[in-house]
């Protein structure tokens, strides 16, 4: 377990931010991190849909089980967000 | 006593120079201070300034344009326009002496850094005029402000920001370091004299002129035509070794030194001019748009000047033009957001009057920014407070040191590198070109996020970063200006809020 920022590209925002997370989370859980920074502040919320994660510029997400340690990414990584 | 004509004497009085026999050329001129290599010996005597005065004639001048602002400000006084004035424009002030006054009184440092290691005597002699252009701006700029810190301590901030850690104060540092304190002479005077001064200090400075002088304040609106009439004068101080550069086939780092400088003046001034324009000054006081004040300076005058000596618009022109009609909108919601780490207090400018006016200037805006704003006022609306100010911190720019910002559902970006085993953030793929320009000039300042990542900022939560960028130390942080009077508007349910 090591604390860990990624930057939090949230789609509708308008500005990239930092969310501290953990190497053992879940790309759901990071999500959930990304969406407490933004959604219902700057994004509008849509009860009822999944949110999930994706490299920047990637067109897959990321498995919503996979752990962020998994994904490669490097501290402070861009990581797009969006309601599937 | 009988005088001598100007002209009788002038020019034998400044091109009257030395010729070192005891120490080298370069031990006179040291190549990292006086700039310029490559230009030959006898091309600096060529230099011809533009603009010729004498000390006598500065002096009687600049006492009458003095005499003029203070006894504006004296006969005003007695108006208070501290309590009559709207608290738009009250925040244009505190944001604006806090960010210019000691930039000033640095710019003459710069000058002064011409007046002794510039090669060109003529050079020189026109510098001593700008250093002592920018000690008065200094001076000036802390004066006025100075009689409403009884009223308001956040106007402290005008003696306080830049040596503060405030974010805009790293912002600012950064960019002044590298466009007037760091470079040759003979470079600084292409990025910071022709580059920043004659194409940006005109939006700030007659820009606002004019909405000042709508607002009420002939103090600041009187104050800020003397300053930019001196800017004016001394700004061209760039133009002849811009020639000159042009002349003994340095055009492309002329024109590099021009391209980094734009771009940079430009994205500061989107927080300096650009939101005031667009989201501070009352509607109804409002002269033109920031784009506007942006095409006639910048895209029209501004361009025209580089053409005119040979040289071309900026490479990442067609990404500027987009970018007038985006980037100080997303500094807006930034700045708004995160107002506690303001020493001034945020106008929203997005009541329902507003929106439309920015709608007609920035077809667009509702569909994008506009979006943002509805899910804060939906916030404000129903009490929910806590959830508007983020309970983060925004990714800043290694270069700008801007939070990195985009158009919702468009072009919101993040353009980063690893170099040397470290990861760099920019907000826009031109900050990155800046940085590959000069890694080394670059690569070891860190931005607020660094700092808070890198454990220099405790405790580690937005009170310790308050506490660092100096706000509930110098004076409190920023709120609405109005007091969210605005949202009254939307509370009566005939406006339509996104829930």
């Amino acid at each position: 377990m090591a604390l860990f920022p990624i930057s939090s590209k949230f789609h509708g925002d308008f500005v990239l931010k930092l969310v501290p997370v953990d190497t053992e989370n879940t790309m759901d859980e990071v999500a959930r991190a990304a969406a407490e920074h933004s959604v219902g502040i700057h994004v509008a919320d849509q009860p009822g849909r999944v949110i999930r994660a994706r490299a920047e510029g990637s067109d897959t997400p990321f498995p919503r089980d996979m752990r962020l340690s998994e994904t490669g990414l490097q501290p402070t990584e861009t990581v797009e967000f969006y309601f599937e | 006593m009988a005088l001598l004509a100007r002209d009788a004497w002038y020019d034998l009085a400044r091109t009257t120079e030395w010729t070192p026999r005891y120490i080298s050329e370069d031990t006179l001129f040291p190549p990292e201070m006086s700039g310029g290599e490559g230009l030959p010996a006898e091309a600096w005597a060529t230099y011809d300034e533009p603009y010729k005065t004498t000390y006598r004639e500065y002096v009687d001048v600049q006492r009458q344009k003095d005499a003029g602002a203070y006894s504006v400000k004296a006969a005003l006084e007695r108006v208070d326009l501290y309590n009559k004035a709207d608290p738009g424009w009250i925040s244009i002030l505190k944001e604006h002496y806090a960010a210019v006054a000691l930039v000033e009184y640095g710019a003459s440092f710069q000058e002064s850094r011409y007046v002794r290691w510039s090669k060109a005597p003529g050079m020189r002699n026109m510098a001593t005029f700008g250093m002592l252009d920018e000690m008065r701006h200094g001076q000036i700029q802390l004066y006025f402000p100075h009689e409403y810190i009884d009223k308001d301590r956040q106007f402290d901030w005008s003696h306080q920001m830049m040596w503060s850690n405030n974010w805009v104060a790293l912002g600012a540092r950064h960019f002044f370091d590298d466009m007037l304190m760091t470079r040759g002479a003979a470079e600084t005077s292409i990025s910071a004299n022709f580059a920043f001064e004659t194409g940006f200090t005109n939006l700030q400075f007659i820009g606002l002129s004019g909405d000042a002088a709508k607002a009420g304040d002939f103090t600041f609106s009187k104050l800020i035509q003397s300053i930019q009439s001196d800017e004016a004068r001394h700004a061209q101080l760039g133009t002849p070794l811009l020639q000159m550069m042009i002349e003994y086939g340095q055009k492309d780092k002329a024109q590099n030194l021009i391209d980094i400088a734009f771009w940079r003046s430009y994205r500061l001034f989107t927080i300096l001019s650009g939101i005031p324009m667009d989201y501070y000054v009352p509607l109804d006081m409002r002269e033109s748009s920031f784009k506007e004040f942006m095409q006639e300076w910048i895209v029209t005058q501004f361009i025209k000047s580089i053409e005119d000596l040979g040289l071309s618009k900026p490479w990442y022109w067609d990404l500027f033009m987009t970018d007038l009609d985006e980037h100080h909108h997303g500094q807006q919601l930034g700045t708004y957001s995160w107002r506690p780490t303001l020493w001034w207090n945020p106008a929203a400018g997005v009541s329902p009057e507003e929106r439309d006016w920015l709608e007609e200037k920035y077809p667009g805006w509702n569909d994008t920014f506009g979006k943002v704003w509805d899910v804060m006022i939906d916030n404000f609306v129903n009490g929910r407070m806590d959830k508007t100010v983020p309970g983060t911190l925004p990714i800043i720019c290694n270069v700008s040191q801007l939070p990195i910002v985009g158009t919702p559902f468009k072009s919101l970006k993040d353009t980063s590198i690893r170099f040397e085993g470290r990861t760099y953030h920019f907000a826009s793929e031109v900050d990155r070109w800046i940085f590959e320009q000069d890694p080394e000039r670059y690569r070891h300042h860190e931005n607020l996020i660094d700092r808070f990542l890198g454990g220099q900022i405790q405790p580690a939560d937005l009170g310790g970063v308050l506490e660092y960028m100096g706000l509930g130390v110098i004076s409190p942080g920023g709120d609405d200006a109005h007091n969210y009077a605005w949202v009254d508007k939307y509370r009566t349910g005939a406006v339509a809020v996104a829930s």
